[in-house]
This record gives structure tokens, C-alpha cells and sequence, in this order.
């Protein structure tokens, strides 16, 4: 079976956006310019979704384009999809700092 | 490299040749149905019970767009509601776009014989005002002479990967020919100010590059609201975006590399050239309005699309005097509106070109465009209303 395709957008990335739908086993190839790294997807990744490139532990910073896009909110796996269910944002969290007092 | 535009009296260059009929309401409305090559501005933005900065936000946008390169001339009506306000009277807004050196007619109920009998002047003027427009011939222009506007929306990672990218060529090239762009939404720039306080011209821009993010950040935050459940917003995490960092850092692309020269309020015109960060909102009804009003006389939206399904038909251009460009590299935004799209660039995710590749066609179509060819968007007679990007209290 041909690898999916996915793309790094920077060398200090922990993931990679997938430009193929991916079904869970799929041989997935990574690039960024010449390098290329394999892996395997451990579930379904859309079109335009992340992948992990690593075992991504929970509180570690997700890297994309080289800055941080996020948190793991749970251990994330190699080959996983990595989104808003294991994503958090660390940014604009009105949430985490409570209503203003009034 | 040069496009064909229309030379106006204050050294601009138009890529449109319009009569402008300001500001919104029935007479405007009525003399733009009647009389061919006219725009006006539709909003329900008319300025009564507004603060004066308010106030002054919507005189900037009107004398903005008659300001534009791509205006001609301009009629003012004294008969919107908010005319009695020292800010908005037809005087005022007639004066301010007549120093630009263009022909400005004023159209007023109580001094024409009532609302019927002004929209007859009008009507009248208007055709007047189109016929001698058209006498004027497109010359070739440098590229200096262009003012680009853009916003990213519906965003999805095609945008960050393909579709920014192939913008941000567009705009270093504009910027390095000596031109103008513009690049906002300061919301969706929280989590990559960093990178671009950076590339501010001197250490007064980044400081208000900072400064616009924090104060935008703890409004967010005073909602009590994660971020995440407001913007992002419900197509963008479709679309397979996580967080409002990720989209910010995508989003950036948009804006090239070229050096920040200056921080814009909505529909504030720049001192002088170069790449521009505006202070602003990113709906389009709001944003395309303070570009043209700002000096834009072409404005793109880029295009990610992955989050919406079903949708053939994209919104009417709310740009009102300047060309609107639909950009996506999304294969499946392309084959779902083809119709509408004017640039393609998912070729770049199909691994077909790379970004610098595409940012060439790009700027090619954006030359074509800028020379007279009709974007998808203007061949369609339907445009939405404006929502003024406002920020004070309404009394």
C-alpha cells in the first residue's frame, strides 16, 4: 500500500498535517522540503488534521510552525490525531481565570 | 511590473472607475438603482446615539471611501440620521474627499424641495457624474500604486499551509515595488504577536502590536469563555484547527515577511507605504469596508473552506468600491465553488508547485484584476450590507 502524504511546516514540530485522508494502519510519509520520516497511524486522521510524530506526553507543548499551537491535554500517542479532544489552548482561557469580579 | 489604472488628482491610481453615492439610506440607495457604474454603502450604521469616537469611525469610513482611488467623484445627501452630528454633516464629509481633488456634489431634501425631488438631482447628477468618468482612459501604473487588503476566513490548515503562504509572496512583492498592504483580525493574532512584534520597523510598532493583542486578549478572557468556544470558530476546528494559536500562527502567513510599519485603527489611512497591521475585527462585512475606506483598491479573502459543506454560493462582495478576490487552496473548496474562486492554490498541497510558485500566479491574477478583468465577485450584482467595525457603547 502507498503512504499517505503529511506535512511538517517546521523542523521542531510535533506534528504534521495530514494532506490525505488516513484510515486507521495506514503507512503514513512525513516531509519537509528533502527529509522524509514514516509512520503508522493508530486511528482515521481527515484531510487537513494533525498527526503526532511522537508519544506526546500530557502537559507537554504541541509545536507546530515551530511555536506552540497547544497543550496535551491527555498523553497523546505516536500516529494519533491530535485535536481539540487532546489539544489544549493556552491562550484567551476565560475559563481558567474566572469571571471578572463585578 | 505595472497594472492599467485610472490616474486620479492626488497621485492615486484606481483599478475601478465609480461614482460613489454616500451615505446609506434611501436616496443613496435609489439614485445607485437608477444609474449605471455608481456604488454606495449599505449599513444600518448611521451614527445617531453613537459616542463621537463611534462617530468618527463611521465619517472615516465615508470620507474613506470617497477617498478612494477607485472613486471618481462622490455625491453627499444631507439625510441620514446621523447628519446632525458636527461629525457627519454633509459639509464636513463633502469637504474632507473634495481635498482630494475630486468633483463632490451635495443632494439636500430640505434645500432641493423634499426626499423625491432630491433623488430626481440626484439621479440626474449621477448619470452626469458616470458619463464623464468614462471618458477617462486606464494608463499603465507601477505597482507602487497599488493598496492591498486581506483577511483569511473559514480558515482551515490548507490556509496556514498553502493559502497564507501564497498571500504573504503576493504581499512582499507589493510591499518591495513600493506598495501598500493591510493585514488585521487582532484576535487572530494572539499566540503569534511574538513573531510578528519582531518584524515591526521600529520598537514603537511592536509595542503596539503587543498592546493591541493584550488589550483584545483580556476582553476574551473577561467573558469568562474559553477562546476556543467563540474563535476558533466552529468551521475552522471542522476544518481541523485546534486552537486560536494554531489558526494565529497560520494566519500570519498572510502578511509575507516584509518589515511592520505601522499599526491602523479600522478605516484609518496610512502616512505612508509598506506592510500595515490594522487594529480590527475579522468579519468580513466589517473588514472589507475599513480596507477600502483605508485606501485598498483590491482586497482579497482567503479561502480555507474545509468546515463548511453543501455551500456553493459564497457571500456577495462587501468591499463596496474595491475588487474582492476569493482565494482557497482547499481542493475541495475549489470543486465545491469553483464559480467564485478567482486563485487556486491547493497545487501547492498536491505537491504540483510550491508557495513561491503560487504567490506568482497569484500576483499575475491580482495584476489582471487591478487591470480592468472582472472578479468573480463583480460579475454578480448582490452585495451584503456593511456591519462598521464600531467599539463604544450605543446610548
Amino acid at each position: 500500500m502507498p503512504a499517505k502524504r503529511a506535512l511538517i511546516m517546521h523542523p521542531k514540530d510535533n506534528v504534521a498535517t495530514t494532506v490525505e485522508e488516513i484510515q486507521p494502519g495506514d503507512p503514513v510519509e512525513v516531509s519537509r522540503g528533502g527529509e522524509v520520516r514514516n509512520l503508522t497511524a493508530v486511528e482515521a486522521i481527515p484531510f487537513g488534521f494533525k498527526i503526532a510524530l511522537e508519544e506526546i506526553p500530557q502537559g507537554a507543548t504541541i509545536t507546530k510552525y515551530g511555536e506552540t499551537i497547544g497543550k496535551a491535554g491527555r498523553s497523546i500517542a505516536r500516529g494519533a490525531l491530535v485535536h481539540v479532544h487532546n489539544l489544549e489552548g493556552t491562550r484567551a482561557r476565560g475559563d481558567l481565570e474566572g469571571r471578572e469580579k463585578r | 511590473m505595472s497594472f492599467l489604472g485610472y490616474k486620479r488628482s492626488d497621485g492615486s491610481v484606481g483599478t475601478r472607475n465609480y461614482v460613489l453615492v454616500i451615505p446609506q439610506g434611501i436616496i443613496a440607495k435609489s439614485i445607485c438603482d437608477f444609474v449605471a457604474g455608481t456604488r454606495t454603502i449599505q449599513t444600518v450604521d448611521h451614527g445617531s446615539g453613537r459616542t463621537a469616537g463611534d462617530r468618527e469611525r463611521i465619517a472615516r469610513v465615508l470620507i474613506g471611501l470617497g477617498r478612494n482611488p477607485n472613486v471618481a467623484s462622490v455625491i453627499v445627501h444631507a439625510a441620514s440620521p446621523g447628519v446632525g452630528y458636527p461629525e457627519l454633516t454633509a459639509e464636513r464629509l463633502a469637504d474632507e474627499i473634495a481635498a482630494s481633488g475630486k468633483r463632490v456634489e451635495v443632494i439636500d431634501p430640505a434645500k432641493d424641495g423634499g426626499v423625491y425631488e432630491t433623488i430626481t438631482r440626484g439621479m440626474k447628477l449621477a448619470r452626469m457624474m458616470v458619463y464623464e468618468a468614462s471618458k477617462l482612459r486606464r494608463v499603465e501604473a507601477w505597482d507602487e500604486h497599488l493598496c492591498l487588503g486581506v483577511k483569511c476566513g473559514y480558515s482551515d490548515t490548507t490556509s496556514g499551509i498553502a493559502g497564507n503562504p501564497a498571500v504573504g509572496y503576493l504581499f512582499d512583492k507589493i510591499v518591495k515595488a513600493g506598495g501598500t498592504a493591510f493585514f488585521g483580525e487582532t484576535t487572530e493574532i494572539i499566540g503569534a504577536e511574538h513573531a510578528l512584534a519582531k518584524r515591526a520597523a521600529t520598537p514603537d510598532v511592536a509595542k503596539a502590536i503587543l498592546d493591541a493583542v493584550a488589550h483584545r486578549e483580556a476582553l476574551a478572557k473577561s467573558t469568562g469563555l474559553d477562546i476556543r468556544t467563540i474563535n476558533p470558530v466552529p468551521a475552522n476546528i471542522k476544518g481541523g484547527i485546534s486552537s486560536l494559536e494554531e489558526k494565529s500562527l497560520g494566519a500570519i502567513y498572510k502578511a509575507g515577511t516584509a518589515p511592520i510599519q505601522g499599526v491602523l485603527q479600522y478605516a484609518e489611512r496610512p502616512k505612508g507605504k509598506g506592510l500595515y497591521f490594522v487594529d480590527n475585527w475579522m468579519g468580513a462585512f466589517s473588514i472589507f469596508a475599513g480596507y477600502a475606506a483605508a485606501g485598498s483598491n483590491l482586497v482579497l479573502f482567503q479561502l480555507g473552506g474545509g468546515g463548511l459543506t453543501g455551500r456553493t454560493l459564497l457571500e456577495g462582495a462587501p468591499s463596496i468600491v474595491a475588487p474582492f478576490l476569493w482565494c482557497t487552496a482547499n481542493p475541495k473548496t475549489y470543486a465545491m465553488a469553483r464559480d467564485n474562486i478567482d486563485f487556486y492554490s491547493g497545487t501547492v498541497i498536491e505537491g504540483k508547485e510550491d508557495p513561491e510558485q503560487a504567490g506568482e500566479r497569484l500576483y499575475r491574477t491580482v495584476i489582471d484584476i487591478a487591470s480592468g478583468t472582472l472578479s468573480r465577485s463583480e460579475t454578480l450584482v448582490y452585495t451584503d450590507p456593511v456591519d462598521l467595525y464600531l467599539e463604544e457603547p450605543r446610548f
